[in-house]
């Protein structure tokens, strides 16, 4: 049980990394999300194989994506299941329903380590000895305003829907993700769990909490 | 450690000491991003030292003279030229943003023909630059598929075997690495070797294929010998040899059982590089709390050192650092929980002849060297 809320919260973990990826300056970036993937599928992988242990029955499954899932009860496994392509196989971009806390969503910005909180713009300091200031170029204005926005607190401005790509390593994960997770998780969810303490800088693993409170759905493009 | 070195340096035999040199870069806590440095490198002399930052600037160092006005400062690096290499573009048509980072610099050989060079900027594809023409290049690898669904790795890093102009070396996100022919074909998606490890299957997590990744890969000096650079690990291969490295040295081996946070925090996706002494005896990486490891192939010992402002004293030796991975904690031991994950050295760079090291923590550039200097 605990092997499977573990890769639950992985999977989890690793769909929030992937829509956040979107909204970093460049945005997706192929290796990244190549990796992102390949957690997500190992996640997946582990997390089945414990279900099959536990003989849980299988349930029916949803046949098409849901109007809104905040409507329907957790059903994650029999999504997984369904979503679960064969060894070798290209996935297939079908909709999984994952239950998620607002954690993950809070979680990746505390335990980010961004040296660079300060914002982006360089700072007059340069890697001479004082005596060559002179030698140090002026720098234009930055193009883009964003950055400004870009603290990790600021976890609702980052869920705000990037801007339309005309193309990317997965279109289907990006158009679902622009539709479903914008709406989703900008509203309040029923009482949230208490915050995790900061994991910044300390490696330790966090043993897995309740994820029941939004229900997330997540596209997973493999 | 012992590392052989030119210039009279005892070859072999005997540890000598690092010292602290030199440090550039502010000391600010807050740092902005465009200051954070992203390459080093030296020149094919070790005269000049480049580095080059995320805002797209780069900074050449030279060393000084001997001189006998200012007897302290013989082998010390100032600065020489600043210049900004790149600025951000932004391709309307795709409404993508083309970063000025600098990936990396690589200085041109002084004295040759040498006229090609490599760049790797994009996952999927390598091309081949004359230097002369700048408007079209050669494509030499392409390793996207059809269907993009079906991308299983991307090129991580190549480059160019020493002495075999015609001979280089990509590595990929799967841990692999391969070593074409140009005089095989135009297009080298056949390789002539390939590299790659079989995986211990009972070291098997979620995380196993992200750690496998190569960050880095350097041919030795001698042509020889190759090194690679995964989240984990050295290692070091040779070029006769495609089923397994000959030697593979742990980084930092204490982070096997915290991937899961490091996957939180995003410092497993941290791309470390690695680099040969000149004589190619000794091999450099970076880690994290501002830790730097070098091994010694001739002895198997290694060692570990700090980047960092309170050992910044003019020629102040260097105390070696150890990270404590279980049981009590040893007087000047860090324990594994009280790493700084903030602070990494992912670039360093070590003099082509000398003992002399150049190390970047963040936006601070420190060079060190070695007592006897």
């Amino acid at each position: 049980m605990e092997v499977q809320k573990e890769a639950q919260r992985i999977m989890t973990l690793s769909v929030w990394k992937m829509y956040h990826s979107r909204m970093q300056r460049g945005g997706l970036r192929l290796h990244r999300s190549l990796q992102l993937s390949l957690v997500m599928r190992s996640a997946r992988e582990l997390y089945l194989s414990a279900k099959v242990e536990a003989h849980e029955p299988e349930m029916p499954l949803p046949t098409g994506r849901s109007p809104d899932p905040r409507l329907h009860p957790p059903r994650e496994p029999e999504a997984a299941a369904q979503a679960a392509p064969p060894d070798g196989e290209p996935p297939s971009p079908e909709p999984m329903d994952t239950q998620e806390t607002p954690r993950a969503e809070e979680t990746p910005s505390r335990c980010s380590p961004r040296p660079a909180k300060a914002g982006r713009k360089r700072r007059s300091s340069s890697l001479s000895d004082s005596g060559d200031t002179g030698l140090v170029p002026s720098k234009k204005a930055r193009l883009e305003e964003e950055e400004a926005k870009e603290t990790p607190s600021e976890v609702p401005d980052r869920l705000q829907p990037p801007p339309a790509q005309a193309e990317g390593a997965f279109p289907n994960l990006a158009r679902v993700l622009q539709r479903r997770f914008s709406g989703l998780l900008n509203c309040n969810p029923a009482a949230p769990p208490t915050a995790p303490p900061a994991c910044e800088a300390k490696p330790a693993c966090r043993p897995a909490d309740n994820m029941l409170n939004v229900l997330v759905r997540a596209v997973v493009a493999f | 450690m012992a590392g052989a070195g030119g210039g009279g340096c005892p070859a072999g035999g005997g540890d000598f000491q690092w010292c602290f040199s030199q440090v550039k870069g502010a000391i600010d806590e807050d740092v902005a991003e465009a200051d954070i440095i992203s390459t080093v490198e030296f020149n094919y002399s070790g005269d000049l030292l480049a580095t080059g930052d995320k805002g797209g600037r780069v900074v050449i160092f030279q060393r000084e003279q001997e001189s006998k006005s200012r007897p302290h400062s013989r082998g010390e690096y100032n600065v020489y030229s600043t210049f900004q290499s790149h600025e951000p573009e932004f391709d309307y048509l795709k409404s993508l943003e083309i970063e000025e980072k600098i990936n990396k610099i690589r200085w041109l050989p002084q004295q040759n023909a040498a006229h090609f060079l490599l760049s790797t900027n994009d996952d999927l594809r390598i091309n081949l630059w004359h230097l002369e023409i700048t408007d079209r290049s050669f494509n030499i690898v392409d390793i996207k598929p059809a269907n993009m669904e079906e991308l299983t790795e991307v090129i991580t890093a190549a480059g160019f075997h020493p002495h075999q102009c015609n001979v280089f070396v990509y590595s990929s996100s799967k841990g692999t690495i391969r070593l074409c022919d140009m005089r095989s074909s135009a297009l080298c998606d056949r390789h002539s070797k390939f590299f790659e490890e079989p995986e211990d299957p009972s070291s098997r997590s979620f995380f196993s294929e992200i750690i496998s990744s190569i960050s880095d890969v350097n041919f030795s000096h001698s042509g020889r010998y190759m090194m690679t650079r995964d989240y984990l690990s050295v290692k070091v291969w040779d070029l006769n040899m495609e089923n397994r490295p000959v030697e593979t040295y742990q980084v930092h081996e204490y982070l096997r059982s915290k991937l899961c946070s490091l996957y939180e925090n995003d410092c497993i996706f941290d791309k470390f590089e690695c680099c040969w002494n000149g004589s190619d005896s000794a091999i450099m990486t970076g880690s994290y709390n501002n830790f730097f490891r070098m091994f010694d192939r001739n002895t198997r010992r290694d060692i570990t050192l700090e980047a960092s402002r309170e050992n910044s004293k003019p020629r102040a030796v260097l105390k070696p650092r150890k990270v404590c991975t279980g049981g009590k904690r040893k007087k000047d031991e860090i324990s594994v929980d009280s790493l700084d994950f903030n602070k990494k050295i992912l670039h360093t760079a070590w003099h082509p002849v000398e003992n002399v090291i150049a190390v970047a923590a963040t936006n601070n550039l420190y060079i060190f060297q070695d007592k006897i200097n």
